[in-house]
């Protein structure tokens, strides 16, 4: 029964309850059994919290009897462990913090238990959401359900994990490089990592405050449509959240993508793409392109110094270190630690380029996006990668798909598309205008309404 | 300018910072580095237009473009 429980969706849960066919303590009690029997084998949590799901499950049973109609009431979610939760011990994957309990849930976290959601624990996240897989963890690393010897992608690991084996059915994620649709991509899930300021950051430990996003993680893209409904909306405590209005993301999402101009940026996203990855991206571009989307080729030529966002991403994260960084050096993971230090190499100067870089980026893109409805890239643009590779402290940061759409803020989703010939996932991105969440939602579910990959399993 | 980031120019910027890198990972932080820099190293940004560091829609939500 758990695993049954476990792939079932959002709204089939929801329908379970409300024929009382299911229950919230049954399910979380399944849920619980289900992480017991695999979760030793994969890390995905680091904490787990069976008290709080039960007394949740109990909460949402009783408002289910009340004829409360909550899409999210009784829906099991865990958070990546860098959100505060009140009570439950925040580590941010990091010695440093490994026991502190804070007094306060991060605003995502509040809206989701508003929301009427069962939390079932913390998700394992690589050491302060820094996106490569170093060794000197303080915390075991996630693995990735499809194949343990292949990492499940970072820094939302625990989260990528625990969907893809079917131990949640909604998981928080922060995207700072990638680290929502990474990890959907090499764990064959749904990550949509939305527009800077739609969804709130406090709360949250931060890497890099300009490129830093939360998000939903699921397994579907109606999963995460509902997900981010409860999420999105101003957060006064966030000076970066913003007041645009928030969309109805579900009821639009059967509208097709007939007559949808969708662009496909040919340089910078196919620069070393595996030959498997580039066959299945081609093969999603004639699904599209048969589901009645207009696509063409764009080019997006300042994207070739996309890598200079790291000149960003390490300054920033040297400013919110410093000081534990010189104070408690022994605390961190020492790769981890050495990398970060990297940022106080970064001259004021060299900030300032790369932001200039950044304008640039943006500029070009909004410019292709008066053409274009939708631009569709490869996720990553290989499979997930071997843990003998990705841990080795001299494994440089990779080029990557996904940071250009933190450069410019926009909306991304990632989302299956194939699987590689040795059986690990693929992934297609799609990214809309700022806060156009709804449009690439919808491009995304009639991409996965015409194509079974979402409702592949891995043999956990 | 030289686009690569030597091992002497780490080791000031480190004295600088008043930071220690451990010795054996600084060629790690060099290639960290160096990749990171090689675009905006290669400009001339006089050349450049001056254009402000941000994101160009409100994050405040005012102006979708």
């Amino acid at each position: 029964m758990s695993a049954e429980i476990g792939y079932t969706t959002i709204a089939e849960l929801s329908a379970g309850y409300r024929a009382r066919k299911l229950s919230p303590v049954e399910v979380t009690r399944a849920l619980l059994a289900r992480i017991e029997k695999l979760d030793g084998a994969l890390h995905a949590f680091v904490t787990l919290t069976p008290e709080r799901a039960l007394a949740d499950a109990r909460a949402a049973e009783e408002a289910l009897g009340r004829g409360d109609a909550r899409p999210l009431l009784g829906v099991p979610v865990a958070h990546k462990d860098i959100y505060l939760t009140r009570g439950i011990r925040t580590t941010g994957g990091s010695a440093l913090l490994a026991d502190w309990v804070p007094d306060e849930d991060a605003t995502c976290v509040r809206r989701w238990h508003e929301a009427g959601t069962l939390m079932l624990g913390k998700l394992i996240t690589h050491e302060f959401a820094f996106g490569l897989q170093f060794p000197g963890h303080r915390f075991p690393h996630a693995r990735n359900p499809w194949n343990p010897a292949h990492i499940p992608g970072g820094s939302s690991s625990g989260s990528g994990a625990a969907l893809a084996a079917g131990l949640v059915h909604g998981a928080t994620g922060s995207d700072t490089g990638g680290s929502i649709r990474g990890p959907a991509s090499f764990c064959g899930i749904v990550g949509l990592k939305p527009t800077y300021g739609r969804c709130s950051r406090t709360g949250v430990l931060s890497l890099s405050w300009t490129l830093d996003h939360t998000g939903p993680m699921a397994r579907t893209v109606e999963d995460c449509a509902l997900l981010l409904q409860a999420l999105a909306g101003h957060d006064p405590a966030d000076p970066a959240s913003s007041r645009a209005p928030v969309d109805d993301y579900v009821s639009g999402l059967r509208g097709g993508v007939r007559g949808l101009r969708i662009g496909v940026p040919r340089n910078y996203f196919f620069e070393g793409a595996d030959p498997e990855v580039e066959r299945a991206f081609e093969a999603a571009l004639a699904t599209l392109r048969g589901l009645g989307a207009e696509v063409r080729d764009v080019r997006i030529p300042s994207l070739a110094a996309t890598h200079s966002f790291l000149l960003i991403m390490l300054a920033e994260a040297w400013a919110y270190h410093e000081r534990d960084l010189r104070e408690h050096p022994e605390l961190y993971g020492d790769v981890l630690r050495e990398r970060m230090l990297g940022g106080a190499l970064v001259t004021g100067g060299e900030y300032m380029q790369a932001q200039r870089i950044r304008s640039e980026i943006c500029a070009e893109v909004a410019a292709v996006l008066k053409d274009v409805d939708v631009l569709a890239t490869p996720t990553s643009p290989k499979p997930a990668t071997p843990y003998a590779v990705a841990t080795d402290p001299e494994f440089g940061f990779p080029r990557s798909n996904m940071p250009p759409f933190n450069i410019t803020g926009q909306p991304a989703l990632a989302l299956p598309c194939g699987f590689s010939s040795t059986g690990l996932p693929l992934s297609l991105q799609l990214a809309g205008r700022p806060f156009e969440e709804a449009l690439v939602l919808r491009a995304g579910h009639a991409y996965e309404q015409a194509t079974e990959w979402h409702t592949r399993r891995p043999a956990v | 300018m030289s686009d690569e980031l030597s091992l002497q120019e780490l080791r000031d910027r480190m004295k600088a910072a008043g930071i220690t890198i451990a010795e054996h990972r600084l060629s790690m932080v060099r290639k960290l580095l160096s990749d990171a820099l090689v675009h905006v190293r290669a400009r001339d940004w006089r050349a450049s237009k001056t254009v402000e560091p941000a994101v160009r829609f409100s994050a405040g939500g005012e102006g979708r473009p």
